[in-house]
Protein backbone atom coordinates (compact mmCIF):
# COMPACT_ATOMS: atom_id res chain seq x y z
CA UNK A 1 0.00 0.00 0.00
CA UNK A 2 1.52 3.32 -0.99
CA UNK A 3 1.15 6.58 0.92
CA UNK A 4 -1.97 7.76 -0.90
CA UNK A 5 -3.67 4.38 -0.54
CA UNK A 6 -2.79 4.44 3.12
CA UNK A 7 -4.38 7.86 3.64
CA UNK A 8 -7.50 6.78 1.73
CA UNK A 9 -7.61 3.64 3.85
CA UNK A 10 -7.80 5.79 6.99
CA UNK A 11 -10.65 7.66 5.31
CA UNK A 12 -12.52 4.39 4.83
CA UNK A 13 -11.76 3.11 8.34
CA UNK A 14 -12.51 6.33 10.22
CA UNK A 15 -14.05 8.96 7.91
CA UNK A 16 -15.00 11.29 10.76
CA UNK A 17 -11.56 11.31 12.37
CA UNK A 18 -9.88 14.72 12.12
CA UNK A 19 -7.05 14.88 9.61
CA UNK A 20 -6.33 18.60 10.01
CA UNK A 21 -7.15 21.40 12.42
CA UNK A 22 -6.28 24.95 11.53
CA UNK A 23 -7.70 27.85 13.51
CA UNK A 24 -11.41 27.17 13.80
CA UNK A 25 -11.45 24.97 10.71
CA UNK A 26 -11.36 21.20 10.63
CA UNK A 27 -10.99 18.60 7.91
CA UNK A 28 -11.91 14.95 8.42
CA UNK A 29 -10.24 12.03 6.66
CA UNK A 30 -13.45 11.42 4.76
CA UNK A 31 -13.56 15.01 3.54
CA UNK A 32 -9.88 14.96 2.63
CA UNK A 33 -10.23 11.79 0.56
CA UNK A 34 -13.44 12.87 -1.18
CA UNK A 35 -12.39 16.44 -1.90
CA UNK A 36 -8.88 15.58 -3.08
CA UNK A 37 -10.37 12.97 -5.44
CA UNK A 38 -12.82 15.58 -6.76
CA UNK A 39 -9.96 18.01 -7.34
CA UNK A 40 -7.94 15.26 -9.05
CA UNK A 41 -10.86 14.55 -11.38
CA UNK A 42 -11.10 18.25 -12.22
CA UNK A 43 -7.35 18.46 -12.88
CA UNK A 44 -7.49 15.44 -15.17
CA UNK A 45 -10.20 17.17 -17.20
CA UNK A 46 -8.64 20.64 -17.13
CA UNK A 47 -4.99 19.88 -17.83
CA UNK A 48 -3.11 17.77 -20.34
CA UNK A 49 -1.78 14.52 -18.93
CA UNK A 50 1.82 15.75 -18.91
CA UNK A 51 2.53 15.50 -15.18
CA UNK A 52 3.50 19.16 -15.03
CA UNK A 53 3.84 20.48 -11.48
CA UNK A 54 0.94 22.34 -9.90
CA UNK A 55 1.78 25.38 -7.76
CA UNK A 56 -0.27 25.64 -4.56
CA UNK A 57 -0.10 28.98 -2.79
CA UNK A 58 -1.64 29.51 0.60
CA UNK A 59 -0.81 29.14 4.25
CA UNK A 60 -2.31 26.64 6.69
CA UNK A 61 -5.78 26.24 5.22
CA UNK A 62 -7.30 22.72 4.98
CA UNK A 63 -7.49 23.30 1.22
CA UNK A 64 -3.70 23.12 1.10
CA UNK A 65 -3.81 19.43 2.03
CA UNK A 66 -6.70 18.85 -0.38
CA UNK A 67 -4.64 20.49 -3.15
CA UNK A 68 -1.49 18.47 -2.37
CA UNK A 69 -3.30 15.15 -2.45
CA UNK A 70 -5.55 16.21 -5.33
CA UNK A 71 -2.50 17.03 -7.45
CA UNK A 72 -0.70 13.74 -6.78
CA UNK A 73 -3.90 11.75 -7.31
CA UNK A 74 -4.01 13.30 -10.79
CA UNK A 75 -0.37 12.41 -11.43
CA UNK A 76 1.02 15.92 -10.89
CA UNK A 77 3.63 16.86 -8.30
CA UNK A 78 2.80 19.96 -6.26
CA UNK A 79 4.87 23.01 -5.40
CA UNK A 80 3.93 24.42 -1.98
CA UNK A 81 4.34 28.19 -1.86
CA UNK A 82 3.61 30.16 1.28
CA UNK A 83 1.24 33.10 1.07
CA UNK A 84 3.98 35.39 2.40
CA UNK A 85 6.19 34.77 -0.66
CA UNK A 86 6.63 37.99 -2.66
CA UNK A 87 4.80 37.90 -6.01
CA UNK A 88 7.99 38.38 -8.01
CA UNK A 89 9.49 35.30 -6.41
CA UNK A 90 6.32 33.29 -6.99
CA UNK A 91 6.54 34.25 -10.67
CA UNK A 92 10.11 33.01 -10.88
CA UNK A 93 9.18 29.73 -9.19
CA UNK A 94 6.22 29.16 -11.50
CA UNK A 95 8.33 30.04 -14.55
CA UNK A 96 11.23 27.81 -13.52
CA UNK A 97 8.93 24.86 -12.85
CA UNK A 98 6.76 25.60 -15.90
CA UNK A 99 3.71 25.13 -13.70
CA UNK A 100 0.54 25.54 -15.79
CA UNK A 101 -1.67 26.32 -12.80
CA UNK A 102 -1.44 27.97 -9.39
CA UNK A 103 -4.12 26.81 -6.99
CA UNK A 104 -5.17 28.91 -3.99
CA UNK A 105 -7.37 27.78 -1.10
CA UNK A 106 -10.29 29.78 -2.52
CA UNK A 107 -9.90 28.19 -5.95
CA UNK A 108 -9.67 24.70 -4.45
CA UNK A 109 -12.79 25.35 -2.36
CA UNK A 110 -14.69 26.53 -5.45
CA UNK A 111 -13.64 23.53 -7.56
CA UNK A 112 -14.56 21.08 -4.82
CA UNK A 113 -17.90 22.81 -4.15
CA UNK A 114 -18.77 22.60 -7.83
CA UNK A 115 -18.02 18.88 -7.89
CA UNK A 116 -20.49 18.35 -5.04
CA UNK A 117 -20.97 14.79 -3.88
CA UNK A 118 -20.70 13.31 -7.35
CA UNK A 119 -18.58 10.18 -7.56
CA UNK A 120 -15.09 11.25 -8.57
CA UNK A 121 -13.43 10.08 -11.74
CA UNK A 122 -10.85 7.32 -11.48
CA UNK A 123 -7.59 8.74 -10.19
CA UNK A 124 -4.27 8.62 -11.98
CA UNK A 125 -1.73 8.83 -9.21
CA UNK A 126 1.97 9.47 -9.15
CA UNK A 127 4.04 6.28 -9.29
CA UNK A 128 7.00 5.50 -7.04
CA UNK A 129 9.62 7.19 -9.17
CA UNK A 130 7.45 10.13 -10.19
CA UNK A 131 7.94 13.53 -8.56
CA UNK A 132 5.62 13.92 -5.54
CA UNK A 133 6.47 17.47 -4.47
CA UNK A 134 8.92 20.16 -5.48
CA UNK A 135 10.15 22.52 -2.80
CA UNK A 136 11.94 25.69 -3.78
CA UNK A 137 14.87 26.82 -1.71
CA UNK A 138 17.05 29.87 -2.07
CA UNK A 139 20.02 29.40 -4.35
CA UNK A 140 23.42 30.88 -3.80
CA UNK A 141 22.96 33.08 -6.84
CA UNK A 142 19.64 34.43 -5.59
CA UNK A 143 17.52 32.37 -8.00
CA UNK A 144 15.28 29.92 -6.16
CA UNK A 145 15.92 26.31 -7.08
CA UNK A 146 13.31 23.58 -7.00
CA UNK A 147 14.21 20.32 -5.27
CA UNK A 148 12.30 17.40 -6.80
CA UNK A 149 11.23 14.73 -4.31
CA UNK A 150 9.72 11.52 -5.65
CA UNK A 151 7.20 9.30 -3.92
CA UNK A 152 10.02 6.78 -3.44
CA UNK A 153 12.15 9.43 -1.65
CA UNK A 154 9.25 10.34 0.60
CA UNK A 155 8.41 6.70 1.29
CA UNK A 156 12.01 5.99 2.27
CA UNK A 157 11.93 8.87 4.76
CA UNK A 158 8.52 7.98 6.17
CA UNK A 159 9.18 4.26 6.55
CA UNK A 160 12.30 5.04 8.57
CA UNK A 161 10.60 7.58 10.83
CA UNK A 162 7.57 5.35 11.37
CA UNK A 163 9.76 2.43 12.39
CA UNK A 164 11.89 4.56 14.69
CA UNK A 165 9.32 6.75 16.36
CA UNK A 166 6.79 4.04 17.23
CA UNK A 167 3.79 6.27 16.77
CA UNK A 168 0.37 5.05 17.86
CA UNK A 169 -2.02 4.86 14.92
CA UNK A 170 -5.04 7.18 15.10
CA UNK A 171 -3.95 8.47 18.48
CA UNK A 172 -1.34 11.11 17.72
CA UNK A 173 -1.78 14.83 17.21
CA UNK A 174 1.15 16.46 15.42
CA UNK A 175 2.04 20.09 15.88
CA UNK A 176 2.65 21.73 12.51
CA UNK A 177 4.69 24.90 12.96
CA UNK A 178 6.60 25.20 9.69
CA UNK A 179 4.90 26.59 6.60
CA UNK A 180 4.13 23.93 3.99
CA UNK A 181 6.76 25.51 1.73
CA UNK A 182 9.44 24.40 4.20
CA UNK A 183 10.17 20.68 4.05
CA UNK A 184 10.17 20.35 7.83
CA UNK A 185 6.37 20.39 7.45
CA UNK A 186 6.61 17.17 5.42
CA UNK A 187 7.66 15.45 8.64
CA UNK A 188 4.54 16.39 10.61
CA UNK A 189 2.10 16.34 7.69
CA UNK A 190 2.85 12.91 6.29
CA UNK A 191 3.74 11.18 9.55
CA UNK A 192 0.33 12.31 10.71
CA UNK A 193 -1.58 11.31 7.57
CA UNK A 194 0.25 7.98 7.30
CA UNK A 195 -0.73 7.03 10.85
CA UNK A 196 -4.29 8.32 10.78
CA UNK A 197 -3.30 11.12 13.14
CA UNK A 198 -4.44 14.71 13.41
CA UNK A 199 -2.33 17.58 12.12
CA UNK A 200 -2.70 20.73 14.23
CA UNK A 201 -1.43 23.81 12.43
CA UNK A 202 -0.08 26.90 14.12
CA UNK A 203 -0.34 29.76 11.65
CA UNK A 204 1.61 32.97 11.16
CA UNK A 205 -0.94 35.06 13.08
CA UNK A 206 -0.63 32.73 16.07
CA UNK A 207 3.14 33.09 15.99
CA UNK A 208 2.84 36.89 15.75
CA UNK A 209 0.70 37.18 18.88
CA UNK A 210 2.12 35.62 22.07
CA UNK A 211 -1.17 35.23 23.96
CA UNK A 212 -2.80 33.70 20.89
CA UNK A 213 0.13 31.36 20.34
CA UNK A 214 0.03 29.94 23.85
CA UNK A 215 -3.76 29.64 23.68
CA UNK A 216 -3.40 27.69 20.45
CA UNK A 217 -0.73 25.45 21.96
CA UNK A 218 -2.89 24.83 25.01
CA UNK A 219 -5.78 23.78 22.80
CA UNK A 220 -3.67 21.71 20.42
CA UNK A 221 -3.60 18.52 22.52
CA UNK A 222 -0.36 17.82 20.65
CA UNK A 223 1.38 14.52 21.32
CA UNK A 224 4.20 15.00 18.79
CA UNK A 225 5.88 18.39 18.58
CA UNK A 226 7.61 19.10 15.25
CA UNK A 227 9.38 22.45 14.89
CA UNK A 228 12.65 24.24 14.41
CA UNK A 229 14.72 24.60 17.57
CA UNK A 230 14.31 28.40 17.29
CA UNK A 231 10.55 28.10 17.65
CA UNK A 232 10.85 25.94 20.74
CA UNK A 233 13.40 28.36 22.15
CA UNK A 234 10.95 31.22 21.67
CA UNK A 235 8.19 29.24 23.38
CA UNK A 236 10.47 28.49 26.33
CA UNK A 237 10.60 32.21 27.22
CA UNK A 238 7.15 31.69 28.70
CA UNK A 239 7.59 30.01 32.04
CA UNK A 240 4.25 28.21 31.88
CA UNK A 241 5.32 26.50 28.64
CA UNK A 242 5.61 23.05 30.18
CA UNK A 243 3.86 19.72 30.62
CA UNK A 244 1.10 21.63 32.41
CA UNK A 245 0.34 23.47 29.16
CA UNK A 246 0.88 20.49 26.85
CA UNK A 247 0.27 17.42 29.02
CA UNK A 248 0.07 14.92 26.15
CA UNK A 249 3.36 15.75 24.42
CA UNK A 250 5.59 12.68 24.28
CA UNK A 251 8.01 13.64 21.53
CA UNK A 252 9.82 16.73 20.34
CA UNK A 253 11.20 16.25 16.83
CA UNK A 254 13.63 18.91 15.65
CA UNK A 255 15.11 19.59 12.26
CA UNK A 256 16.20 22.53 10.15
CA UNK A 257 18.97 24.03 12.26
CA UNK A 258 21.32 23.38 15.15
CA UNK A 259 19.67 22.24 18.36
CA UNK A 260 21.29 24.07 21.27
CA UNK A 261 21.96 21.81 24.29
CA UNK A 262 20.26 24.34 26.56
CA UNK A 263 17.04 24.16 24.56
CA UNK A 264 17.05 20.35 24.76
CA UNK A 265 17.86 20.47 28.48
CA UNK A 266 15.07 22.95 29.21
CA UNK A 267 12.56 20.80 27.33
CA UNK A 268 13.60 17.64 29.15
CA UNK A 269 13.25 19.53 32.42
CA UNK A 270 9.83 21.01 31.67
CA UNK A 271 8.45 17.94 29.88
CA UNK A 272 9.75 15.03 31.94
CA UNK A 273 7.60 12.46 30.11
CA UNK A 274 8.69 13.53 26.63
CA UNK A 275 11.56 12.44 24.39
CA UNK A 276 13.66 14.98 22.51
CA UNK A 277 14.98 13.99 19.08
CA UNK A 278 17.46 15.83 16.91
CA UNK A 279 17.39 15.12 13.19
CA UNK A 280 19.42 16.39 10.28
CA UNK A 281 19.22 16.53 6.52
CA UNK A 282 18.94 18.99 3.66
CA UNK A 283 15.80 19.37 1.55
CA UNK A 284 17.62 17.49 -1.23
CA UNK A 285 17.62 14.28 0.82
CA UNK A 286 13.96 14.48 1.93
CA UNK A 287 13.58 16.26 5.25
CA UNK A 288 16.03 14.27 7.39
CA UNK A 289 18.53 11.44 7.01
CA UNK A 290 19.98 11.15 10.51
CA UNK A 291 18.42 11.18 13.95
CA UNK A 292 19.31 10.70 17.58
CA UNK A 293 17.42 10.84 20.83
CA UNK A 294 18.82 13.54 23.10
CA UNK A 295 18.64 12.33 26.68
CA UNK A 296 20.46 13.35 29.84
CA UNK A 297 23.47 11.21 29.01
CA UNK A 298 23.83 12.65 25.49
CA UNK A 299 23.57 16.14 26.95
CA UNK A 300 26.30 15.43 29.46
CA UNK A 301 28.57 13.75 26.97
CA UNK A 302 28.41 15.91 23.84
CA UNK A 303 28.77 19.61 23.16
CA UNK A 304 27.68 20.45 20.50
CA UNK A 305 24.88 17.93 20.28
CA UNK A 306 25.13 15.20 17.63
CA UNK A 307 22.69 15.20 14.72
CA UNK A 308 22.42 11.44 14.75
CA UNK A 309 22.85 8.10 13.06
CA UNK A 310 22.04 7.52 9.40
CA UNK A 311 18.76 5.87 8.51
CA UNK A 312 19.31 2.18 7.68
CA UNK A 313 18.85 2.30 3.89
CA UNK A 314 21.13 5.32 3.43
CA UNK A 315 24.84 5.96 3.72
CA UNK A 316 26.19 9.14 5.25
CA UNK A 317 29.90 9.78 4.88
CA UNK A 318 32.26 12.64 5.53
CA UNK A 319 34.66 13.35 2.68
CA UNK A 320 37.95 15.16 3.19
CA UNK A 321 39.33 17.78 0.80
CA UNK A 322 40.68 15.07 -1.48
CA UNK A 323 37.32 13.30 -1.68
CA UNK A 324 38.40 10.42 0.56
CA UNK A 325 36.22 9.13 3.35
CA UNK A 326 37.41 10.90 6.49
CA UNK A 327 38.48 8.95 9.53
CA UNK A 328 36.62 9.14 12.83
CA UNK A 329 36.78 12.67 14.21
CA UNK A 330 38.17 14.16 11.00
CA UNK A 331 36.26 17.06 9.57
CA UNK A 332 34.96 17.14 6.02
CA UNK A 333 31.95 17.59 3.81
CA UNK A 334 28.87 15.54 4.65
CA UNK A 335 27.70 13.44 1.71
CA UNK A 336 24.41 11.55 1.73
CA UNK A 337 23.60 8.56 -0.48
CA UNK A 338 20.38 6.58 -0.54
CA UNK A 339 16.87 6.17 -1.89
CA UNK A 340 15.85 9.41 -0.18
CA UNK A 341 18.18 11.51 -2.36
CA UNK A 342 16.39 13.79 -4.82
CA UNK A 343 16.84 13.25 -8.58
CA UNK A 344 17.87 16.92 -8.76
CA UNK A 345 16.70 20.48 -9.32
CA UNK A 346 13.86 21.11 -11.74
CA UNK A 347 14.94 22.76 -14.99
CA UNK A 348 18.49 23.17 -13.69
CA UNK A 349 20.66 20.34 -15.05
CA UNK A 350 23.73 22.52 -14.39
CA UNK A 351 23.07 22.78 -10.65
CA UNK A 352 22.00 19.13 -10.52
CA UNK A 353 25.25 17.97 -12.12
CA UNK A 354 27.29 19.95 -9.59
CA UNK A 355 25.59 18.66 -6.47
CA UNK A 356 24.38 15.15 -7.31
CA UNK A 357 26.39 12.07 -8.19
CA UNK A 358 26.47 8.31 -7.57
CA UNK A 359 28.04 6.69 -4.53
CA UNK A 360 27.86 3.04 -3.47
CA UNK A 361 25.56 2.54 -6.45
CA UNK A 362 23.00 4.95 -4.99
CA UNK A 363 22.07 8.52 -5.82
CA UNK A 364 24.17 10.84 -3.66
CA UNK A 365 24.25 14.52 -2.75
CA UNK A 366 27.04 16.89 -1.74
CA UNK A 367 25.41 18.72 1.17
CA UNK A 368 27.90 21.56 1.40
CA UNK A 369 27.75 21.02 5.16
CA UNK A 370 30.81 20.45 7.30
CA UNK A 371 30.72 17.63 9.77
CA UNK A 372 32.53 14.79 11.43
CA UNK A 373 31.78 11.42 12.97
CA UNK A 374 32.44 10.53 16.58
CA UNK A 375 31.42 7.15 18.01
CA UNK A 376 29.29 6.54 14.94
CA UNK A 377 27.37 9.76 15.51
CA UNK A 378 27.34 12.56 12.97
CA UNK A 379 28.09 16.11 14.13
CA UNK A 380 27.25 19.17 12.05
CA UNK A 381 29.74 22.01 11.89
CA UNK A 382 28.25 24.65 9.64
CA UNK A 383 28.14 25.46 5.96
CA UNK A 384 30.95 25.21 3.48
CA UNK A 385 29.72 28.20 1.58
CA UNK A 386 29.88 30.71 4.42
CA UNK A 387 33.53 31.05 3.77
CA UNK A 388 34.71 34.64 3.90
CA UNK A 389 37.95 36.46 3.27
CA UNK A 390 38.75 39.05 5.88
CA UNK A 391 41.86 41.12 5.44
CA UNK A 392 43.35 38.23 3.50
CA UNK A 393 42.44 35.56 6.01
CA UNK A 394 40.19 32.73 4.88
CA UNK A 395 37.51 32.18 7.52
CA UNK A 396 34.57 29.81 7.76
CA UNK A 397 31.84 31.59 9.68
CA UNK A 398 30.49 28.16 10.67
CA UNK A 399 33.77 27.43 12.33
CA UNK A 400 33.65 30.64 14.41
CA UNK A 401 30.02 29.97 15.27
CA UNK A 402 30.70 26.40 16.37
CA UNK A 403 33.42 27.63 18.69
CA UNK A 404 31.24 30.41 20.03
CA UNK A 405 28.28 28.08 20.55
CA UNK A 406 30.48 25.64 22.42
CA UNK A 407 31.37 28.20 25.11
CA UNK A 408 29.80 27.75 28.53
CA UNK A 409 26.97 30.21 29.08
CA UNK A 410 26.27 30.62 25.37
CA UNK A 411 22.92 29.23 24.28
CA UNK A 412 23.27 30.14 20.63
CA UNK A 413 25.41 32.32 18.42
CA UNK A 414 25.45 33.63 14.87
CA UNK A 415 28.53 35.25 13.36
CA UNK A 416 28.36 37.64 10.42
CA UNK A 417 30.75 39.88 8.55
CA UNK A 418 30.35 43.59 9.16
CA UNK A 419 30.89 45.59 5.99
CA UNK A 420 32.45 49.03 5.78
CA UNK A 421 32.56 51.02 2.57
CA UNK A 422 31.53 47.92 0.66
CA UNK A 423 34.30 45.70 1.98
CA UNK A 424 34.39 43.15 4.79
CA UNK A 425 35.57 44.98 7.91
CA UNK A 426 35.26 42.71 10.91
CA UNK A 427 33.33 39.84 12.40
CA UNK A 428 30.30 40.52 14.54
CA UNK A 429 28.63 37.98 16.81
CA UNK A 430 25.02 37.78 17.88
CA UNK A 431 24.74 35.85 21.09
CA UNK A 432 21.95 34.41 23.19
CA UNK A 433 23.19 33.75 26.72
CA UNK A 434 21.79 31.04 28.95
CA UNK A 435 21.24 33.29 31.92
CA UNK A 436 21.03 36.95 32.57
CA UNK A 437 24.37 38.06 33.92
CA UNK A 438 24.98 40.80 36.43
CA UNK A 439 28.05 41.80 34.39
CA UNK A 440 27.88 44.56 31.84
CA UNK A 441 27.79 43.66 28.14
CA UNK A 442 31.30 45.03 27.88
CA UNK A 443 32.50 42.62 30.55
CA UNK A 444 30.67 39.64 29.03
CA UNK A 445 32.09 40.45 25.58
CA UNK A 446 35.58 40.61 27.01
CA UNK A 447 35.20 37.24 28.70
CA UNK A 448 33.84 35.62 25.53
CA UNK A 449 36.71 37.04 23.46
CA UNK A 450 39.22 35.64 25.89
CA UNK A 451 37.58 32.21 25.78
CA UNK A 452 37.41 32.19 21.99
CA UNK A 453 41.06 33.22 21.79
CA UNK A 454 41.77 29.91 23.44
CA UNK A 455 40.29 28.09 20.48
CA UNK A 456 40.84 30.30 17.45
CA UNK A 457 43.48 32.53 15.85
CA UNK A 458 42.96 36.16 16.76
CA UNK A 459 41.70 37.16 13.31
CA UNK A 460 38.75 34.80 13.82
CA UNK A 461 37.57 36.52 17.01
CA UNK A 462 34.49 38.72 16.52
CA UNK A 463 35.14 42.35 17.26
CA UNK A 464 31.66 43.20 18.45
CA UNK A 465 29.17 41.12 20.40
CA UNK A 466 25.47 41.86 20.32
CA UNK A 467 23.33 40.20 22.97
CA UNK A 468 19.79 39.11 22.20
CA UNK A 469 17.22 37.04 24.05
CA UNK A 470 16.09 35.44 20.78
CA UNK A 471 17.04 35.63 17.12
CA UNK A 472 14.72 37.01 14.47
CA UNK A 473 13.42 34.07 12.49
CA UNK A 474 12.80 33.48 8.82
CA UNK A 475 9.39 32.39 7.63
CA UNK A 476 10.77 28.88 7.93
CA UNK A 477 11.64 29.35 11.58
CA UNK A 478 15.38 29.52 11.20
CA UNK A 479 17.59 32.23 12.63
CA UNK A 480 17.26 35.05 10.11
CA UNK A 481 20.83 35.96 9.15
CA UNK A 482 19.62 38.62 6.76
CA UNK A 483 17.77 40.47 9.50
CA UNK A 484 20.75 40.11 11.80
CA UNK A 485 22.95 41.58 9.07
CA UNK A 486 20.55 44.50 8.75
CA UNK A 487 21.00 45.12 12.46
CA UNK A 488 24.71 45.60 11.77
CA UNK A 489 24.15 48.16 9.03
CA UNK B 1 6.50 58.62 45.30
CA UNK B 2 3.35 59.95 43.68
CA UNK B 3 1.83 58.09 40.78
CA UNK B 4 2.67 60.94 38.42
CA UNK B 5 6.36 61.01 39.34
CA UNK B 6 6.49 57.22 39.12
CA UNK B 7 4.88 57.23 35.67
CA UNK B 8 7.31 59.87 34.51
CA UNK B 9 10.12 57.55 35.51
CA UNK B 10 8.63 54.55 33.76
CA UNK B 11 8.09 56.00 30.30
CA UNK B 12 11.70 57.01 29.55
CA UNK B 13 12.95 53.64 30.74
CA UNK B 14 10.43 51.77 28.55
CA UNK B 15 11.47 53.92 25.60
CA UNK B 16 15.14 53.22 26.32
CA UNK B 17 14.47 49.49 26.15
CA UNK B 18 12.24 49.82 23.11
CA UNK B 19 14.85 51.85 21.26
CA UNK B 20 17.49 49.27 22.12
CA UNK B 21 15.37 46.40 20.81
CA UNK B 22 14.10 48.12 17.68
CA UNK B 23 17.31 50.00 16.95
CA UNK B 24 15.43 53.18 16.10
CA UNK B 25 14.77 56.35 18.06
CA UNK B 26 11.62 56.83 16.06
CA UNK B 27 9.87 55.07 18.93
CA UNK B 28 10.54 58.15 21.09
CA UNK B 29 9.44 60.67 18.53
CA UNK B 30 6.15 59.01 17.67
CA UNK B 31 4.40 57.34 20.58
CA UNK B 32 1.62 56.14 18.28
CA UNK B 33 3.99 54.45 15.86
CA UNK B 34 2.45 51.19 14.59
CA UNK B 35 5.34 48.94 15.52
CA UNK B 36 4.16 45.76 13.80
CA UNK B 37 2.54 47.30 10.76
CA UNK B 38 5.70 49.29 10.13
CA UNK B 39 7.81 46.14 10.52
CA UNK B 40 9.71 47.72 13.39
CA UNK B 41 8.88 44.88 15.71
CA UNK B 42 8.18 41.25 14.83
CA UNK B 43 7.11 38.26 16.88
CA UNK B 44 10.60 37.50 18.09
CA UNK B 45 11.29 41.18 18.76
CA UNK B 46 8.17 41.28 20.89
CA UNK B 47 9.35 38.32 22.94
CA UNK B 48 12.75 39.97 23.29
CA UNK B 49 11.07 43.20 24.40
CA UNK B 50 9.03 41.33 27.00
CA UNK B 51 12.18 39.77 28.44
CA UNK B 52 14.08 43.08 28.42
CA UNK B 53 11.23 44.99 30.12
CA UNK B 54 10.87 42.25 32.73
CA UNK B 55 14.56 42.64 33.52
CA UNK B 56 14.54 46.44 33.45
CA UNK B 57 11.61 46.79 35.86
CA UNK B 58 12.12 43.67 37.92
CA UNK B 59 8.58 42.50 37.24
CA UNK B 60 7.47 39.25 35.70
CA UNK B 61 5.73 39.75 32.37
CA UNK B 62 4.36 36.52 30.93
CA UNK B 63 4.35 36.32 27.11
CA UNK B 64 1.19 34.22 27.36
CA UNK B 65 -0.60 37.28 28.77
CA UNK B 66 0.46 39.61 25.97
CA UNK B 67 -2.14 40.44 23.35
CA UNK B 68 -0.30 42.00 20.48
CA UNK B 69 -3.13 44.44 19.85
CA UNK B 70 -2.44 45.91 23.30
CA UNK B 71 1.29 46.22 22.61
CA UNK B 72 1.09 47.73 19.15
CA UNK B 73 2.49 51.24 19.84
CA UNK B 74 5.06 52.76 22.22
CA UNK B 75 2.22 54.49 24.10
CA UNK B 76 0.38 51.20 24.61
CA UNK B 77 3.55 49.48 25.78
CA UNK B 78 4.25 52.24 28.31
CA UNK B 79 0.69 51.97 29.62
CA UNK B 80 0.98 48.20 29.85
CA UNK B 81 4.24 48.36 31.81
CA UNK B 82 2.88 51.09 34.10
CA UNK B 83 -0.08 48.88 34.91
CA UNK B 84 2.21 45.98 35.81
CA UNK B 85 4.69 48.05 37.79
CA UNK B 86 1.92 49.64 39.84
CA UNK B 87 0.36 46.31 40.77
Amino acid sequence: MDLIERIDEWARAAPEHLAHVSRERTLTYGELARRSAALAAWLLRALPDDRAPIAVQGHKEPEMLIAFLGAVKAGHPYIPIDVTTPPARVERIVATARAPLTLTPARVAAIVAEAGDAAPDPVHRVAANDPFYIIFTSGSTGEPKGVVITLACLTSFLDWMLAEQRLVEQRETFLNQAPFSFDLSVMDTYLSLATGGTLFSIDKDDIANPAQLYRALTHSNATVWVSTPSFAQMCLVEKTFSAAMLPRVRRFLFCGETLAPEVAAALLDRFPDAQVWNTYGPTETTVATTSVRIDGETLTRYRPLPVGYAKPDSRVVVLDEDGRVAVNGERGEIVIAGPNVSPGYISRPDLTAKAFFTLYGMPAYHTGDWGYFQNGLLFYEGRRDQQVKLHGHRIELGDVEANLQALPGVRDGVVLVKMKDGAPDSLAAFVILNDHSADSEFEISRALKNRMAERLPVYMIPRKFHFLSAFPMTANGKADRKKLAEMLA
Amino acid sequence: MSATVQNQAIAPKVLDVLEQITGTDQVRRDLDLALFEQNILDSLGLVELIVALSDAFGVEIFPAEIERSEWATPRQIIASVEKRVRV
